[in-house]
């Protein structure tokens, strides 16, 4: 079984989607447990290739068709994952409002999900107040906000401070090109992350934080 | 020298009288906030999308004058595709493309024609025409020879990811469908001649060649990636370029080194912007100097938008004094003079240029 569990993780890590979607099917009918096959092969290889990416051994095409591996693999788990099992958590992310970068966040949210979380994008030109209902709807774990321009992140500590108004517990990362772990702290953030396979990492860390 | 031949000497990598003086775009905002220096007769606080005809014509003199008044060596124009306005936040372009605008930049497209490889077959090709080049003209009848006619083209990687309307689209099929993107690239490519051809004759003198390929970290595709996709294309279209007798420039901002090697070698005459977060500019000269133009670098991240006019003046000459020196330097923000920069810091830059950027440079360390 352990060997059909590497095989999914390379078939994920090559971007193989119909392999992966097969091998799912495969350990599910030889009796293995849908949590296992995640924690063991789909999470595994992300987390890999979000490392390799973020050491520039990977490039972003091969992040993009891993996580599109993945996502068909989960397909073939979905039906079968215990309704208890709500996986990390839910991340609710967007790019703030003036700012139409998307790619950034949308590789985020890719090593986001491969991490287990469960993720809402809610785009790009985000307003505040949108992120606010949304926060307000959906009470996620975790806000994402990004934003790729030195004069759009100013409106990050608006959209803080806006849904702390609303949650004051609220856990809030940021990131994008101009953002630092100097500005997150100065802006009162919860957590920073410099590319998308460190804001998984972090996103874990502050899950755990919370539960603790 | 006029600004024309200034800008063409230095992209030949000879010294000119003195460090042109160029950017690659202004915003419209940027563009009527640098033009109430100038004039009071100002077009109204709106995206050109949003403009009448006669608000647009009123932008590009504004635009004009501020090129005249600040004595830069060059305009550029872009092409204007006749869109039409979908809602409030989109408009539709002649290739089909739903572009998503944004009062604080450009417009990116959100939405194509195009679906992948099984659509391919059934695009239409849109085929430029005349009056996409109305910038152009209009900046060639309104400052005629003596200003270098820049006109800015997406180039193949950007046309085909916006045909698909998602970049991530594309470089997903960068692994999944080699044969597909080398057809989605012909297509572009094709109509990247077309405009290069139409406006070489209605006066270009240089194209400059959009399209980021790397973003902070790196490349946004591995260098394997940019040999087989990307550089053959390039190489034709700088070969098609020096075949009119025209010189070419290819923007991207971002971390380029590992590709640097490639943009050489398909020929492009100049490298902008150095963005100076992601590449250091001393490097660039020590190592593609003797090949390469270089444009750019004047941080408009930070320095532009937030710092003082003497930090503007200070960098302005320790960037020349790093890159001027035997030519082959045009000086230009790090991307472009966005809406988030202040217009004193722009001026303050185009003055120290003046200042320190007489040939033969003498600028102490
Ligand atoms: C591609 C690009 C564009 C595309 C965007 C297409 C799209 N749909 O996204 C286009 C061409 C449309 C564009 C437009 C503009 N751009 Co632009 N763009 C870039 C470029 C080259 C790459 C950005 C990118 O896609 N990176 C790829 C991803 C993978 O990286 P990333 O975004 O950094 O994200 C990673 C991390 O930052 C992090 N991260 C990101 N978000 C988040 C969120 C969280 C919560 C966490 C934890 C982490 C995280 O993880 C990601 C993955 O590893 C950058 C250059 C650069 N060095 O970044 C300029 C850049 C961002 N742009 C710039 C500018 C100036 C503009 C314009 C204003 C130009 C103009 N004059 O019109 C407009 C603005 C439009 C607008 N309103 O937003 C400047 C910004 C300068 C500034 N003011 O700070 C930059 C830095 C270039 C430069 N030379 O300085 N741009």
């Amino acid at each position: 079984m352990s060997e059909l569990l590497e095989r999914l993780k390379q078939a994920v890590m090559a971007g193989e989607e119909e392999e992966a979607a097969s091998l799912v099917r495969e350990a599910l009918e030889g009796g293995l447990e849908p949590r296992e096959i995640m924690d063991k092969a789909l999470m595994p290889a992300m987390e890999e290739i979000g490392e390799r990416f973020s050491r520039n051994e990977a490039f972003i095409p091969e992040l993009i068709v891993a996580a599109s591996a993945m996502e068909k693999g989960m397909e073939e788990l979905k039906p079968v994952l215990s309704g208890e099992d709500k996986g990390r958590g839910l991340v609710i992310l967007g790019t703030v409002y003036g700012d139409i970068h998307s790619i950034g966040k949308n590789l985020v949210r890719m090593c986001l999900e491969g991490a287990g979380f469960e993720v809402l994008d809610i785009g790009e030109d985000v307003r505040t107040e949108r992120f606010v209902e949304a926060y307000r709807e959906h009470r996620p774990d975790i806000l994402g906000l990004s934003a790729l321009l030195s004069s759009t992140m100013q409106r990050m500590p608006e959209v803080i401070q806006a849904v702390r108004a609303e949650d004051p517990s609220a856990v809030i990362m940021v990131g994008g090109a101009p953002v630092t772990q100097e500005f997150a702290d100065r802006i009162g953030a919860s957590g920073y992350a410099p590319n998308a396979f460190e804001a998984a990492v972090k996103a874990k860390e502050l899950v755990a934080g919370k539960s603790r | 020298m006029v600004g024309k031949e200034r800008m063409l000497t230095a992209l030949q990598r000879r010294e000119p009288d003195r460090v042109p003086v160029w950017e690659m775009a202004f915003n419209e905002e940027s563009i009527i906030k640098l033009g109430a220096f100038f004039t009071d007769d100002l077009p109204p606080m709106k995206l050109v999308q949003k403009m009448t005809v006669e608000e647009k014509i009123k932008l590009l003199n504004t635009l004009f004058t501020v090129v005249r008044e600040l004595e830069l060596d060059g305009i550029t124009s872009i092409t204007l595709l006749g869109t039409e306005p979908l809602d409030e936040e989109h408009v539709k372009d002649g290739w089909g493309r739903i572009l998503r605008i944004s009062e604080e930049g450009e417009a990116t497209a959100v939405g194509g024609p195009l679906s992948g490889p099984s659509d391919l077959r059934s695009i239409e090709p849109y085929h430029p025409q005349q009056t996409d080049f109305l910038m152009l003209l209009a900046a060639k009848g309104a400052l005629g020879d003596d200003y270098a006619q820049v006109l800015v083209q997406p180039g193949p990687f950007r046309e085909s990811w916006s045909l698909l309307g998602s970049m991530e689209k594309l470089l997903y099929y960068y692994v999944k469908a080699p044969g597909f993107v080398k057809d989605l690239a012909r297509l572009v490519t094709d109509y990247i001649l077309e405009v290069v051809d139409m406006a070489v004759d209605l006066g270009a003198d240089i194209i400059a060649l959009d399209g980021d390929l790397a973003f902070s970290q790196t490349t946004l595709m591995s260098p394997a990636q940019y040999e087989e996709y990307v550089f053959p294309f390039h190489c034709e279209i700088t070969e098609h370029v020096h075949r009119r007798g025209k010189l070419i420039v290819k923007h991207s901002d971002g971390n380029m080194w590992p590709i640097m090697e490639g943009i050489v070698e398909a020929g492009f005459d100049g490298f902008h912007p150095v963005q100076p977060q992601c590449m250091d500019i001393g490097e660039v000269k020590a190592r593609y100097g003797d090949r390469l133009c270089i444009l750019g670098n004047i941080d408009c991240m930070h320095l532009l938008p937030f710092g003082s006019e003497e930090e503007v003046e200070e960098k302005v000459k320790e960037t020349i004094r790093v890159a001027a020196p035997g030519g082959g330097y045009i000086l230009s923000s790090s991307n472009s003079i966005h809406p988030g920069c202040r217009p004193e810091n722009y001026l303050a830059m185009v003055k120290a240029a003046r200042k320190y950027g007489n040939y033969p440079i003498s600028v102490e360390d």
